[in-house]
């Protein structure tokens, strides 16, 4: 697991969480990396949900990602 | 007599079918949560809206699925249905349970939620109704001893389900029990780690009759079926003959294909007109069976009408042998999972997004050859495209 492309995740996660749009489809995190391997970059958010840097939130039928400091219960 | 505190709810109670509203009743004798949910129910009934915010929490430590958050937007009515998740079990293959493991299952669930079950959810997981949010871990933690696993929700690998197959069945043309369980140990990431556009489901039936209606509900179906000629016992069809059963109106009339002739005497079946509905041998079991050479027909695409509209499964592989450790249909699956991930749109279910791009685009991804059988519409388009390399093979 490159930790330079984890860096890059939550750097680009905090950029794009700066409005009012926090969550995110995985679809969209991967689009943010149009140069990266698509599953390197799933990967790279797995472990970073695993470290609790990122959540997922999940309507019970849509998954979004949200880093962990927006993360709401309800 | 008192007033009943849930007029509406007492309506569905009338009638002589079972009532989910009985059973929340009796449940509320014991469990203030349930309580709680029987009036808020009623509240919902009367104000006519749902009063459930749903989403956030998703699961336990390492999971991204399994839980489906539910909060109440009336706590200060309802305070101990504040918090109300649901937690999916996965079921075994089949829904077999031996009544320890029911006892167990329902234990926990008086532990640690509402005692609250639906017995079995439209995905096919036992459903544990109604706990906190304190409870997830410590109730996920009994479950996995107890040696259940959560199952699938959000943009996930929902849990596999299959029918009851060989277990009960005579006419199970593969053993779904082994092949959805196979496929569930193998795909427990896919279902645990949600990394999909959106939900994606795989149904198995066991024969054509498809008993978990797999064409229907599931974005990659797997459907037993055979080769060669249905198989013609005629002793026991004389004996069908000799009974109430009329062969040629109930039979020979009704088969969709007419593929089928009888004399009076001696049944006939033109097999190579046979679609394999079943019907000839749903009514004469004993006379009929199907061909000898069993294997399954994987079909994908479809889906319930959320998003866009219905979709029923198309044909992809008319027949394929399954038997373990079924690495076909694993890489199969693989594949059309890490196309739909590629080019999907969030949201997208993998049935419109081959209609969107086109079957052919389809088939030339997972790189498998068109065949009849994925006609899906015959005669409904007078277009034929072909791609630019097969003009200029044409041209020389």
């Amino acid at each position: 697991m490159s930790e330079d492309l984890k860096e890059r995740v939550v750097a680009a996660f905090r950029e794009k969480s700066k409005g009012d749009k926090k969550m995110f489809y995985i679809r969209d995190v991967t689009k943010w990396f149009p140069g990266e391997d698509r599953h390197a970059v799933q990967n790279a958010v797995k472990a970073l949900i695993e470290e609790d840097a990122l959540k997922y939130w999940s309507s019970g039928s849509t998954t979004y990602i949200v880093l962990a400091e927006f993360f709401t219960e309800g | 007599m008192a007033k009943s505190e849930t007029p509406l709810l007492d309506e569905l109670e009338k009638g002589k079918w079972p009532s989910f509203v009985t059973e929340i009743k009796k449940a509320a004798e014991k469990s203030p949560m349930a309580n709680d949910l029987l009036h808020q129910l009623e509240l919902s009934y009367k104000d006519r809206i749902g009063h459930w915010k749903h989403g956030g929490i998703v699961g336990v430590k390492g999971y991204g699925s399994g839980v489906i958050g539910r909060y109440s937007d009336r706590p200060d009515l309802f305070p101990n249905v504040q918090a109300f998740h649901t937690i999916r079990v996965n079921h075994p293959s089949g829904w077999f349970y031996k009544t320890d493991a029911l006892r167990s299952l329902c234990d926990i669930w008086d532990k640690h939620g509402s005692g609250l079950t639906n017995m079995h959810g439209s995905t096919g997981d036992a459903i544990l109704l109604g706990t906190t949010t304190d409870h997830l871990q410590t109730c996920f933690d009994d479950l996995s001893e107890a040696g259940f696993d959560l199952g699938g929700s959000g943009s996930a690998l929902r849990t596999p389900s299959c029918c009851v197959g060989p277990g009960r069945c005579e006419w199970a043309c593969v053993d779904s029990l082994d092949l959805c369980h196979h496929l569930t140990m193998n795909f427990q990431d896919e279902i645990h780690r949600p990394m999909f556009p959106y939900k994606f489901k795989i149904k198995i039936s066991a024969c054509p009759n498809d008993c978990v209606a797999s064409i229907a509900r599931a974005d990659f179906s797997v459907i037993g079926t055979w080769k060669g000629d249905i198989r013609i016992d005629p002793a026991e069809v004389e004996a069908y003959a000799s009974s109430d059963l009329n062969i040629q109106r109930e039979v020979c009339d009704l088969c969709p294909t007419r593929c089928m002739e009888w004399d009076g005497r001696q049944l006939k079946i033109f097999n190579e007109d046979c679609t394999r509905c079943m019907h000839c041998i749903n009514l004469m079991p004993k006379a009929l069976r199907p061909g000898e050479e069993q294997g399954a027909t994987i079909l994908v695409g479809g889906k319930a009408p959320i998003v866009e509209g219905a979709l029923l499964s198309w044909v992809l592989v008319p027949f394929m042998k399954l038997e373990p450790p079924y690495e076909e249909i694993k890489d199969l699956i693989l594949r059309i999972q890490d196309w739909w991930s590629e080019n999907g749109r969030s949201r997208e279910r993998l049935g419109e997004l081959i209609k969107r791009l086109g079957m052919r685009t389809f088939l030339r991804a997972l790189d498998l050859p068109a065949t009849p059988q994925m006609v899906k519409a015959p005669r409904t388009n007078p277009y034929v495209f072909f791609w630019p390399e097969d003009i200029q093979q044409e041209v020389k």
